[in-house]
């Protein structure tokens, strides 16, 4: 008997790589095999690993969308030794792929929502696709509104999209950061700041956070307190992971695998496990 | 009248076994008993309690590896690992056995274990009845017992001058020895002390926020002894070796008890704290487990409560929350 190995990366090759800041680069890969380019299909919020051989591999969530048949796209932030290594690779160079894993945002569910994105830091990545599919979809969704934080304004993640998205019909883009520098003219806020201040309206609305866990943390408080209630905030659960498959079970968050089971929660679920991640 | 095999019969049984498969089974290494690649049948040990360590090995090795990438002419090559070897296991106690059937669940569960497949299709389980109990054996709380003969696929019970056998499987029919008709009886199963697992997973979530685990966390010494003896552990890590200019990917046990086990990139550990990895420990095993599979993730095999050097004991856990549940 023969089971298929998922265990067994595709090997892949890096088309493109592009400086996001001075520490994240966005990889775009292309499966070798055509078949596997083809079928691989996935949706915002899932995620692959990357190989990079003889070092390791990582999952990283998938920050392109399946429905423009493009490269898969990761944004790695240079942190250990699988994203240092990754950091080297040069156009052309064969990397692995594994995926895609977990389960995705409820694109469907938010249709005719107003919808509020707040990113942090290198947590931008994952919501990134949920901002291109709302864009390239804009008459099934009702308002967007993106909050895109970081430490500083050079480490603001998808900076040469801001002005694609602000241009948008019917979308709002702020920005803030820690700390500015000279030529920053914008807010230099935390992000519970401008959520508090931005007071928008939970009436048809769905938030999706994705950052640090202090960020998440503080964010929820003024979330809640602006009224929107915990099936209407929906997030990202971030775990150690080997396999993506629900046996390492270095992800297992009480009877739950964030691989298999999420990453994607909504407040609601995170609140009903034993363990708070 | 039962089918027989007398001890002679079942060495020489063995040692023809030994010539068309890997033949692996109890062997003395000086005060240990452990699963060894069988060289003369004479070194099998017959009269062992339990051994040291399960036979986990052979279907979940400590470190294997995955897979090979070659790199050639700028090339990258992946070459499978693949297990090409029959094996047969002679000597599993009923407790491992359906170790052996627990470990099954979360690796044969799609997507399948590819190496965990082929380990178990191309090994062979004959298991052992145990006459004896030890002082921590609490199999029978645990849905097993001395006499189970439910997860292997040949049952010898030794019963006089020789064993009782039976041939229980498809596998255990293509390797079995010829057997003779005699008229004996299977010794009764020796007692087992039991311990209150009944209805323990539900007590374990209700005790889920006690002060309890800081408490018994304070004399773990994070050791990981406890998965590494466990039959049924099975969490893992992935690495990449470099060797001879290839690229390793092994595979290696790792223990919910090792600091940094859930660290993630950036620094962020959710479980930073001793008294909350103990308490994943048993969350896994009494609750998240059984809630996701309908069977304990424990066997009732005592190895843990013999290795813990600072006397960290499943069955005082047990009844220790069955009590912290009754007091709310």
């Amino acid at each position: 008997m023969t089971v298929s190995n998922p265990l067994l990366p595709h090997l892949a090759t890096l088309q493109e790589v592009i400086d996001l800041t001075p520490d994240v680069r966005l990889f775009k890969i292309e499966p070798n095999d055509p078949a596997v380019k083809e079928s691989f299909d996935y949706q915002p919020g899932q995620f692959i690993f990357v190989s990079a051989f003889g070092t390791g591999e990582s999952p990283f969530g998938l920050t392109s969308v399946a429905y423009r048949k493009d490269s898969l796209e990761v944004a790695v932030r240079k942190v250990g030794t699988v994203t240092g290594s990754l950091h080297e690779l040069e156009p052309g160079a064969t990397v692995g792929v594994r995926g895609p894993f977990g389960n995705h945002f409820p694109m469907d569910e938010f249709k005719g929502k107003n919808i509020f994105i707040i990113g942090g830091g290198i947590g931008f990545a994952p919501l990134r696709p949920v901002v291109t599919t709302i864009i390239d979809h804009k008459a099934d969704y009702g308002d967007l509104f993106i909050l895109n934080g970081a430490r500083t304004p050079q480490d603001l993640c998808f900076s040469d999209e801001f002005d694609t998205w602000s241009a948008s019909p019917g979308t709002r883009l702020e920005l803030t950061v820690d700390a500015g520098n000279d030529d920053w003219t914008g807010r230099v806020d935390l992000i519970p700041t401008v959520v508090r201040e931005l007071a928008l309206s939970p009436e048809n609305a769905v938030a999706i956070i994705c950052g640090p866990p202090i960020m998440i943390h503080f964010t929820l408080i003024d979330l809640k307190k602006l009224g929107f209630e915990d099936r209407q905030i929906v997030t990202t659960l971030e775990g150690k992971m080997k396999c993506g498959l629900g046996k390492c079970a270095r992800c297992n968050v009480g009877d739950k695998y964030i691989c298999q089971d999420g990453p994607v929660f909504t407040m609601e679920q995170i609140s009903s496990m034993l363990e708070q991640f | 009248m039962s089918q027989y095999i007398s001890k002679q019969d079942l060495l020489s049984w063995l040692g023809k076994l030994r010539e068309s498969h890997r033949l692996a089974a109890p062997v003395r290494v000086d005060d240990l008993v452990l699963f060894k690649k069988v060289e003369r049948v004479e070194d099998i040990a017959l009269d062992f309690d339990n051994t040291t360590l399960s036979p986990k090995e052979f279907f979940f090795p400590p470190t294997e590896t995955l897979f090979y990438a070659d790199r050639k002419d700028g090339q990258v090559e992946l070459v499978p690992a693949e297990v090409t070897e029959e094996t047969v296991i002679f000597g599993i106690r009923p407790c491992d056995a359906k170790g052996i059937a627990t470990l099954d669940l979360p690796y044969m569960e799609e997507p399948g274990d590819a190496l965990y497949q082929q380990h178990r299709d191309r090994t062979t389980l004959i298991g052992l009845s145990c006459i004896k109990a030890c002082p921590e054996c609490f199999c029978t709380s645990m849905g097993s017992g001395p006499d189970d003969a439910s997860n292997v696929d040949i049952m010898l019970t030794e019963a006089g001058e020789g064993y009782i056998v039976q041939v229980l499987t498809d596998k255990g029919k293509a390797i079995a020895p010829q057997l003779a008709e005699k008229d004996v009886q299977a010794p009764p199963a020796p007692a087992v002390t039991p311990v209150p697992s009944e209805g323990i997973s539900e007590k374990m979530r209700e005790a889920f926020d006690d002060p309890y685990w800081g408490r018994l966390a304070d004399r773990c010494l994070h050791c990981s002894m406890c998965s590494y003896v466990c039959p049924t552990c099975y969490c893992f890590d992935i690495r990449d070796y470099n060797e001879n200019g290839r690229a390793n990917r092994v595979r290696s046990w790792e223990s919910c008890q090792s600091p940094g086990f859930t660290k993630i990139a950036g620094g962020h550990d959710p479980r930073a704290d001793k008294g909350i990895r103990l308490r994943q420990r048993f969350g896994h095993k009494l609750l998240y487990f059984p809630e996701h599979f309908g069977t304990m993730h424990c066997i009732g095999c005592g190895r843990c409560v013999r290795s813990c050097p600072v006397n960290i004991d499943i069955r005082e856990i047990i009844q220790d929350v069955q009590k912290l549940g009754a007091q709310k």
